[in-house]
């Protein structure tokens, strides 16, 4: 029984870590790059988010069964390997099915190989913990990760266009700083901003 | 004169007008991993430098084979990683064979120095910008050094964006996004034009 409930509160906090706590884009700051050139308007972000976990989640899953036996040199090169393999179907499947989709991510989505994720997550989660729990986390990274990006998309093309997904949404003004990549930087850090006065609030409401 | 010219409009550039952190965001992530660790944060810079900078040299070579098959953006990025893992195994060896020191010092990073964003973004972009070997070399070596500048502008200021003076829900990396925000604002100032992703 003990058992069983401590397997629910790791698999609860692994799910949580990944949408909230420890959200790759918002707590941990990693694959921003995309995030502040691209995620300019909603669409940009929809095409962001599906091309960044179809590599991410596949280079990750194949990238778990390279063994620990081998030197740590050789696995980071084998990871980012790995990613570049992932690449290449995944470039031919969005090509055929969105190809303006692929043009507007430019040269972003073959950096996808080497995003920070791939390389951190990589290291510090296959060897601690058993394939469930390291699915479990990849999945609910990526699902915090997309969120996230969609929001703050959403927000920054309502800011910097008045628009969302290219309709008017009756802003009397807007901010077309917000669409270059300082603006995205300044943006990005306000929601990060946010996000921690928000967590630390439901931290402090769940105490009392 | 006019050769002279063009090499330091185009190190100008690199570094400056176009900074692959404060222009193109490209390595932020990196930039942060590599200053919350604190980890001889110069050192860092360099090695990265030193990869842009040699890789852009093979990237010339490497597209111009690329070139003859206009399939060739579907697997470049293939081959850029084996020639990218392959340059960063013979320096790690040589590192170890004539720099013990310093492979001591640096090997738990130097895997990141290599195998990030700006890196693998700066052999594409250079490979959009330039034509010549020499474009190719100087543009490789002044993105490495304008994430040299990145890194050194976001060193000094560590401890006051990490510092406890700093709101709670600000400090640290929220408060570092807007500080390259504004960094960005001043460097976009010296180009005052859009980059072409």
């Amino acid at each position: 029984m003990s058992n069983d409930n401590n397997k629910d509160n790791s698999c609860k906090k692994i799910i949580l870590n990944g949408l909230l706590n420890k959200n790759p884009i918002l707590v941990s700051g990693m694959v921003i790059a995309p995030v502040i050139v691209l995620a300019n308007n909603f669409s940009n972000a929809v095409m962001l988010v599906i091309s960044f976990s179809l590599i991410t989640f596949f280079t990750l899953l194949v990238s778990s069964f390279v063994p620990k036996s081998i030197v740590y040199t050789i696995r980071i090169i084998l990871y980012t390997l790995i990613g570049a393999l992932v690449y290449v179907p995944a470039v031919i499947l969005l090509k055929y099915f969105m190809p303006d989709g692929v043009e507007a991510l430019g040269i972003f989505f073959p950096l996808f190989i080497t995003n920070s994720f791939i390389v951190t997550r990589s290291e510090s989660m296959f060897f601690r913990e058993t394939k469930g729990k390291m699915l479990l986390d990849i999945v609910f990274c990526i699902i915090g990760y997309d969120a996230a990006v969609l929001i703050f998309a959403a927000v920054r093309e309502i800011l910097a266009s008045g628009t969302i997904g290219g309709r008017m949404t009756g802003m009397p003004a807007f901010f077309r700083v917000f669409e270059r990549p300082f603006g995205g930087f300044i943006l990005l850090g306000l929601f990060a901003a946010l996000f921690r006065s928000i967590l630390l609030l439901v931290k402090r409401v769940r105490q009392k | 004169m006019n050769m002279l010219g063009n090499i330091i409009m185009t190190a100008f550039t690199a570094v400056f007008a176009e900074n692959i952190i404060f222009s193109g965001a490209l390595g932020t992530s990196t930039l942060i991993i590599v200053s919350r660790s604190r980890k001889n944060l110069l050192g860092f810079g360099l090695s990265v430098t030193y990869i842009t900078a040699l890789m852009s040299v093979l990237t010339f070579f490497l597209n111009k084979a690329l070139k003859i098959d206009e399939n060739s953006y579907i697997y470049a990025p293939l081959v850029y990683i084996i020639i990218l893992g392959a340059v960063y195994i013979i320096t790690l060896l040589c590192m170890w064979r004539f720099a013990p020191r310093m492979f001591g010092r640096m090997k738990k990073y130097i895997h990141i120095s290599a195998f990030n964003c700006a890196v693998l973004g700066a052999l594409f972009l250079i490979s959009e910008r330039c034509e010549t070997l020499g474009e190719y070399f100087i543009h490789g070596l002044g993105i490495g050094l304008g994430f040299v500048l990145a890194v050194y502008l976001t060193a000094i200021v560590y401890d006051r964006l990490y510092s406890e003076k700093a709101p709670y829900s600000f400090r640290g990396y929220p408060l570092l996004l807007v500080y390259i925000g504004i960094l960005g604002m001043a460097f976009w100032g010296l180009s005052g034009y859009t980059l072409k992703f």
